[in-house]
């Protein structure tokens, strides 16, 4: 395979586009009630509000958050050396469950009406800021105690971030406690990922603040590849090791609390799809990053459409990270076992 | 003008370790191959990191083409050496060819897209070190002495005038050292230099201009093969009786330990 990684990069995204596209349109025909297309485009009520309103920010928002949490899967798994890292394994689950909790707790008290006002200014709901808010704490947090010798050293960053998720899930099982029913399920159903119908300007917006993470996460993937030669054979090739690692940590610590701040926390969709992308594309940064990012779009709006569909007859839905837990946790078995 | 030099240079790992580098000085010059020859943990590979600038010298200075290391661009320094360690990463799932082309990184702009010049010059690197047919095979797959030719590659894309090589040799077989030592000859006509740090004593008089002996991290010998391959010099430094002689085919000094059965 003797191309430049650029026609690689090129020829994956001329792939991969119409899958995304493909994805799209089975989002946008999958929902409770038919839909006529026609009528939607002629702005023929209810087709244009079901089309709109609701079935188009939900596709777009599948995309977004799916693009977010595989190119940060991506990231994390170059830093640490190892494609079983998920987006979260830094501690941001924990990190953005705790802020849920404490927001969701304290709804009436002062902390609860500056969160509400904040996330107001914003677009947002309490809860989603305070996930966000909490998903780049536990980031700086990690940050700060998985240094050593002012370089942040992968592997005791990793265990900061699996001690301290398991911290806060004793945390949050302790605030679960004193919580209302209808309040717990909320909480837990966010933890489980969910994806909601969200306003097309904050969609908009959104997909601008993941623009500039995936922008410097996709200028760093030629150093990435050199980090797998050990920091040493990095340096030597003129790489910054400690800069590329700091870079690629906030990019992606940033990506995955955008994606938490709307869906909570959707699991395997940064596990799986780096790794089937790395399966077709080899091991190049420079094309598996665009690849996972449009990727992981597809997939997301198509594990949505299939929750809406499996439980169409039930007149509910599972959350959408159930899902992806249930499709994805066989099909990774397998691509792992098909890889030789 | 030097391709590099090495004053006075001391280098501790920590601050209560004994140095590892006590005072070293050695320089190459365009043109030239020098061996760095020594016991275990006289300090080669420290030293090796240092002409490199992956360690710092808390002591000393090191030169690259005239220019302090420390004052050098992280880039600037990979254009002007080219370091291969002695233990390269055996489970990267890239390919040789992929590998190669790592060398070009310095090179390279912001979003590191290499364009068909790259190619060519990775390519050509394989081709020197007899690697052109592993081309598209993961380096995981490789074997130990496949996997050294692939890196050398790696270091001869870089396109650095220097070479420092960590124990190049140690897993290749007799043709493919050869092999290497002709490349390096080759460069060295062409204006280049390299530091190989090497075990094999034979090869050091056979392939180097020039050979340092380093001991307790210092320089206690220079100068060419045959002044430095001596048994007086080296019998005490290894701590063992050691025998040269005169290659009959070539004049070079044979090193050999005298091993009783």
């Amino acid at each position: 395979m003797n191309r430049s990684a650029a026609a690689r990069a090129a020829l994956a995204v001329a792939v991969l586009v119409p899958v995304v596209v493909l994805a799209a349109a089975v989002g946008l025909s999958t929902g409770a009630g038919a839909l006529s297309l026609r009528d939607a485009l002629r702005g023929q009520e209810p087709d244009a509000t079901v089309l709109f309103r609701l079935r188009l920010p939900r596709v777009l928002l599948a995309a977004e958050v799916g693009a977010a949490l595989s190119v940060a899967g991506v990231a994390l798994q170059a830093l640490l050396r190892n494609p079983l890292a998920d987006p979260f394994v830094f501690g941001l689950s924990g990190g953005a469950a705790i802020g849920t909790a404490i927001v969701t707790v304290a709804s009436g008290s002062a902390v609860g009406v500056a969160a509400t006002y904040g996330a107001a200014f914003l677009g947002l709901l309490p809860a989603q800021l305070a996930a966000m808010a909490g998903a780049m704490a536990a980031a700086l947090l990690v940050f700060t105690l998985g240094r050593a010798r002012g370089q942040l050293e992968p592997s005791r960053a990793l265990l900061v971030g699996v001690v301290f998720n398991s911290f806060a899930s004793a945390l949050v099982l302790s605030v679960e406690a004193v919580l209302r029913p209808d309040q717990m399920q909320a909480v837990s159903l966010w933890l489980a990922g969910t994806l909601g119908y969200e306003a097309m300007p904050l969609l908009a917006g959104a997909g601008v603040a993941l623009l500039a993470p995936a922008l410097v996460l996709i200028a760093l993937a030629g150093r990435l590849n050199l980090l797998a030669l050990g920091d040493e054979g990095a340096a030597a090739l003129g790489v910054d090791v400690g800069r590329t690692r700091l870079l690629a940590f906030f990019a992606a610590s940033a990506a995955v609390g955008i994606a938490v701040a709307f869906t909570g926390l959707v699991g395997f969709v940064g596990l799986i799809v780096p790794h089937a992308v790395r399966l077709l594309t080899g091991p190049d940064h420079r094309v598996v990053l665009p690849a996972s990012a449009l990727g992981g779009a597809a997939f997301l709006v198509l594990a949505d459409a299939l929750a809406r569909v499996l439980f169409r007859g039930l007149g509910a839905e599972p959350p959408v990270g159930a899902v992806t837990a249930i499709v994805g946790a066989p099909l990774f078995v397998l691509l792992m076992r098909s890889r030789r | 003008m030097r391709l590099l030099e090495v004053d006075g240079v001391r280098y501790r790992h920590a601050a209560a370790a004994p140095e590892a580098i006590a005072g070293a000085s050695l320089a190459v010059a365009g043109g030239e191959v020098v061996g760095l020859i020594g016991p275990n943990a006289a300090g080669k590979s420290t030293l090796a990191r240092l002409c490199c600038g992956l360690l710092a010298a808390q002591q000393g200075s090191v030169s690259l083409r005239g220019a302090r290391v420390d004052k050098l661009s992280r880039r600037e320094r990979a254009r002007r050496v080219a370091f291969l360690p002695q233990h390269p990463p055996h489970d990267l799932s890239f390919t040789a060819r992929e590998v190669a082309l790592m060398g070009r990184a310095p090179h390279l702009g912001l979003w590191s897209l290499e364009g068909p010049n790259d190619l060519t010059r990775a390519t050509a690197a394989l081709a020197e070190v007899d690697a052109l047919d592993l081309a598209d095979r993961p380096v995981s797959q490789l074997s130990g002495g496949e996997r050294q030719r692939v890196f050398l590659a790696r270091a001869f894309a870089q396109e650095a005038s220097l070479l420092v090589l960590d124990e190049p040799t140690a897993a290749l077989d007799l043709a493919h050292q050869v092999l290497l030592v002709s490349a390096l000859r080759r460069r060295a006509r062409e204006g280049g230099g390299a530091l190989l740090v090497l075990h094999d004593l034979a090869l050091a008089g056979a392939a180097c201009d020039r050979v340092v002996l380093l001991h307790r991290g210092r320089v206690v010998a220079e100068g060419a093969p045959a002044e430095v391959l001596r048994s007086a010099i080296l019998s005490p430094v290894y701590g063992t009786e050691v025998e040269v002689v005169a290659n009959p085919a070539t004049g070079q000094p044979l090193v050999a330990p005298r091993i009783q059965r």
